[in-house]
């Protein structure tokens, strides 16, 4: 179901590995090793990501990328092959610092999740962000809405076999019963 | 001769009349499915559940068994109808459930979707007990992977088709977990079942599913 080009773990390992090395030297000598790399790892997944919005969407709709990795007024250009989408560029937008731009995913994208990449312009650093296109439902998670129809009360009121069988067996009994009361009647020993 | 004739005559005026009795009264008497009790609703503190397990990688499930109400059966899949509601296995088979298969698998991280129905248009079906279920019951998922999924029920809770909680039903879990669906929640004539029976439960166990099991 995925789709990615290149490996998304190992680009992003690597600049985070470096980025923790380099926090655990400069913070971890006053506040120590595990707090310097916690605050690495989270600025890191926000100045090494490509934010993508909405994140579900349907064949045809069109999304919006952003990020802080290209600095303030930067640009860069946008990968959305991945998905069957044309080149686009991101130019700088709001709020400050962040560059942004817009994609459509092509009507005829198959479901899947689908790696966006953007490449700055300035130094060539590549984030990305993965988008995920469902065939219903745009927005949230396509889950299943209100109540299910899975009963229609047959377990429920009278069985007409079993009601008719009944019927019909009590019929028997009243024949037999009938004759044996006629030959009592008539005086003959049962 | 005619001694034995009567007699035999009595023995099958009896017997017809106990079967007559016995058709007649299962024949029209009106057996709602069972329904969860107060009792197994979502608590705070309830009694202690047995802790998760980590998550399996997806698979599809391709058999569910639940020892404690007897239900073995087969899966379909299910899709969405127009509306966006869950769809549900046909409804001439009486013994099969339906997993969404837009959802998680039964075992990996998310909520797996699972309904079946109540009754056929002939009588109980797959789900006719779920709603008997009672908390830390047994269910299990054999997958096509071949390992054997099992879940303990935490809540068995009973859902009016107006105020359906969907986000606490369909919504997503950050551990593996189980909704199983029927309808419920009293029957009426004019409007059939008014809402759903929705057993909640999580995943604790794992083991491998024996090469060559009765299926």
């Amino acid at each position: 179901m995925r789709h990615t080009p290149r490996p998304v773990a190992s680009r992003l390992s690597a600049g985070a590995a470096l980025a923790v090395v380099t926090a655990g030297l400069t913070v971890g000598l006053t506040v120590g090793p595990a707090y310097g790399a916690e605050t690495a790892e989270r600025e890191d997944t926000r100045a090494g990501r490509l934010e993508v919005y909405p994140t579900n969407v349907v064949p045809g709709a069109e999304v919006t990328v952003g990020t802080v990795a290209c600095g303030a007024d930067g640009t860069a250009e946008g990968d959305a092959s991945s998905v069957g989408a044309d080149a686009f560029a991101l130019a700088p937008g709001t709020p400050p610092g962040n560059t942004t731009g817009r994609f459509r995913v092509p009507p005829s994208a198959q479901p899947g999740t689908y790696e966006i990449v953007a490449r700055c312009s300035r130094d060539g650093a590549e984030v990305a962000g993965d988008v995920v296109v469902r065939l219903t439902g745009a927005g949230e998670p396509t889950h299943p809405r209100g109540s299910v129809k899975t009963g229609v009360g047959g377990a429920l009121g009278p069985d007409p076999v079993k009601t008719a069988a009944g019927v019909a067996a009590l019929a028997v009994a009243a024949a037999g019963g009938t004759w044996l009361l006629h030959r009592r009647v008539r005086g003959e020993a049962i | 001769m005619r001694g034995f004739t009567d007699t035999a005559i009595a023995c099958a005026t009896m017997v017809a009349l106990g079967c007559g009795a016995w058709l007649l009264r299962s024949g029209t008497e009106h057996d709602a499915p069972p329904q969860p009790s107060a009792a197994q609703a979502h608590t705070r503190s309830g009694p202690e559940v047995p802790a998760g397990v980590p998550a399996l990688p997806p698979s599809p499930p391709e058999r569910v068994r639940i020892p404690s109400i007897r239900v073995n059966a087969p899966f379909t899949v299910l899709g969405l109808t127009p509306t966006g509601g869950l769809g549900v296995p046909p409804a001439t088979k009486e013994n099969l459930v339906g997993w969404y298969e837009a959802g998680a698998t039964p075992g990996e991280t998310g909520t797996a979707i699972v309904a079946g129905h109540v009754d056929t248009a002939d009588g109980p079906a797959v789900f006719y007990r779920l709603g008997a279920l009672t908390k830390g019951a047994r269910v299990e998922v054999e997958r096509r992977d071949g390992t054997v999924a099992v879940f303990s029920v935490d809540a068995v809770e009973v859902y009016d088709a107006h105020a359906f909680p969907d986000e606490k039903v369909y919504g997503a879990a950050d551990r593996p977990e189980l909704r199983l669906i029927t309808c419920g929640g009293g029957y009426s004539k004019r409007t059939g079942y008014r809402g759903n029976v929705v057993v909640f439960a999580h995943l604790t166990g794992v083991r491998e599913r024996p090469s060559g099991a009765a299926r």
